[in-house]
């Protein structure tokens, strides 16, 4: 499908009102400031010459894309309610300070917390921490499962809840909310806005001593008359005009027009997967689906896989991932007009394009309470001819305070 | 030469099996096992069996009984302890326990408060407060 990018003017009103909640509340509440960093050298290089994501840099070392800093203020008003913001740069952006999180919680109970305003939306197991380094042992999480989609941070309202089941607990959060934003698309390589209604997503972790057993859906409606008018459309009007001149009608026309266009669409996003760590060897596995359904939109089935030994305060991780596309046609049946067929599966096709596999080593290091190097080697191929075979070498520190 | 080795093994067992206890108010009868101490300082349970809340404690890294505890107890270092919370601090899911530096502290505090949960070198425990676990 596509990855998302910032649109960098979003819901002040919110920020605002959780800053007022962290700076004027009573002088006995406690204020906690926690913090996460990644400082990143990271060198990339392609056969066809063109970066494998946005915000890398092809065919030189640059400690921009994969740098980040964050800071996280969390002020306790008492009885249960809390306010948290993160201020987040990362280099990518020249290190310009948005407000990621800004929301408020109240613990209803020992089980649940109810959590409004502007926070992570856990699109996949790790997407709510994807960008804290030290929580993990990669230098960055897999880019087939974690492709940097921006729709990570939306507004909406979340309960989390947390249960003790014997031996075993059970971690799950049900969240609505939106999302507007610039979206890419590889087919044009090209942000556009577009927007997610009524987001619908629920997820569980089954946990125990050394074993989660995860999976979760994200569900949505999309706003896209902005990349259906400078997008989809566009790419289709060459084949509407052919066919019109071969006798297509104004009604089959705006019946392709509705089918291949995404605006109004549902989206669905699933995830699933397991994590083991037992006597120093770690195993995690995740796989994630996705698509907006009935539309030109290629679906997605990704996965990765990693194999982890733990030396001491040394991490050796092997992994393979991959992220593929199908082309799905269905969303045609019924379309008599063999040039509006043929213009509507091109469509598909073209978002199909983009697929990329590979095998990354990454070794982290705990050289400090806080702090862990990290070393990382990713050699992948990605099937646009202007990406081709690519490799990823990385080098950096990931801290936490 | 033998003798000194002697000594040094002697030493480092007694390092390596220096006691840790696991400590609460003197009113408090619940019974605690190892698996559940874990939980409480992982952030997993909230209450004690008799359903009164449970306020975690530890001893900074620096001190000695906190590397048996993490290691013991909750069967991770201290790297992978702060890994653990970092996915639960900057998701708003949870914070860790407040930290203390020494054992007399720990001691100090639990023996005033009936929600405290903590734990400090054994040798060091005195009659203001109840060892409800020891390994």
């Amino acid at each position: 499908m596509k990855t998302f990018k910032l649109p960098g003017k979003r819901k002040l009103l919110i920020t605002s009102a959780v800053f007022a909640a962290l700076f004027s509340q009573p002088l006995l509440a406690e204020v906690k400031l926690n913090g996460f960093a990644s400082i990143r050298g990271t060198s990339v290089s392609t056969d066809g010459g063109l970066e494998p994501f946005p915000g890398f840099e092809e065919g030189e070392l640059s400690f921009k894309p994969e740098s980040l800093f964050a800071i996280q203020a969390q002020a306790d008003l008492g009885e249960g309610l809390s306010a948290t913001v993160q201020l987040f740069g990362e280099g990518r952006n020249d290190f310009d300070i948005e407000a990621r999180w800004a929301y408020l919680s109240y613990q209803l109970n020992d089980s649940h917390r109810v959590s409004a305003g502007r926070f992570a939306n856990p699109i996949f197991h790790q997407s709510e921490y994807e960008k804290v380094g030290y929580a993990h042992n990669f230098s960055r999480l897999p880019k087939a499962v974690y492709i940097d989609f921006e729709f990570s941070t939306i507004e909406g309202i979340a309960l989390d809840s947390q249960f003790n089941l014997g031996d075993y607990s059970l971690a799950t959060k049900v969240l609505y909310g939106g999302w507007s934003g610039e979206a890419f698309s590889a087919v044009t390589n090209n942000f556009v806005d577009f927007g997610m209604d009524n987001i619908f997503s629920a997820n569980a972790t089954l946990a125990g001593d050394w074993w989660q057993l995860f999976g979760g859906i994200f569900a949505t409606e999309i706003d896209g008359a902005s990349i259906d008018n400078s997008t989809i459309f566009p790419l289709a009007a060459q084949g509407i005009a052919m066919a019109q001149n071969m006798g297509a009608t104004g009604a089959q026309v705006n019946d392709l027009k509705s089918r291949i266009g995404w605006d109004g669409k549902d989206a669905f996003y699933w995830f699933s997967g397991f994590a083991i760590d037992y006597n120093n060897w770690l195993l995690d596995f995740e796989y994630v689906d996705y698509v907006v359904k009935d539309s030109t939109d290629a679906p997605n089935q990704s996965w990765y896989l990693a194999l982890g030994r733990r030396f001491d305060n040394v991490v050796v991780t092997l992994h393979t991932e991959d992220y593929a596309q199908d082309t799905d046609h269905d969303f045609l049946n019924g379309v008599a007009h063999p040039v509006l067929l043929a213009t509507g599966k091109g469509i598909n096709n073209a978002f199909a394009q983009r697929e990329f596999d590979g095998v990354g080593l990454s070794v982290r290091y705990d050289f400090h309470p806080s702090a862990a190097i990290k070393l990382d080697y990713f050699n992948g191929s990605d099937t646009r001819p202007a990406v081709g075979d690519y490799e990823i070498l990385s080098f950096g520190v990931d801290l936490v305070f | 030469m033998k003798k000194t080795l002697l000594l040094s093994a002697l030493l480092l067992s007694q390092l390596a099996f220096a006691e840790v206890a696991v400590i609460v108010h003197p009113s408090n009868n619940n019974a605690l096992d190892e698996a559940t101490v874990a939980k409480i300082f992982l952030g997993r349970e909230k209450s004690f069996a008799d359903g009164k809340s449970v306020v975690p404690v530890s001893l900074s890294e620096t001190a000695s009984a906190s590397s048996a505890f993490n290691d013991t107890v909750l069967k991770k270092s201290s790297s992978q302890l702060k890994a653990y919370w970092s996915k639960l601090v900057f998701t708003g899911k949870g914070t860790p326990p407040k930290e203390i530096t020494s054992d007399e502290e720990m001691i100090k505090l639990v023996a005033t408060n009936p929600s405290l949960i903590g734990y400090v070198d054994a040798s060091k425990v005195d009659a203001s407060v109840k060892v409800a676990l020891k390994f």
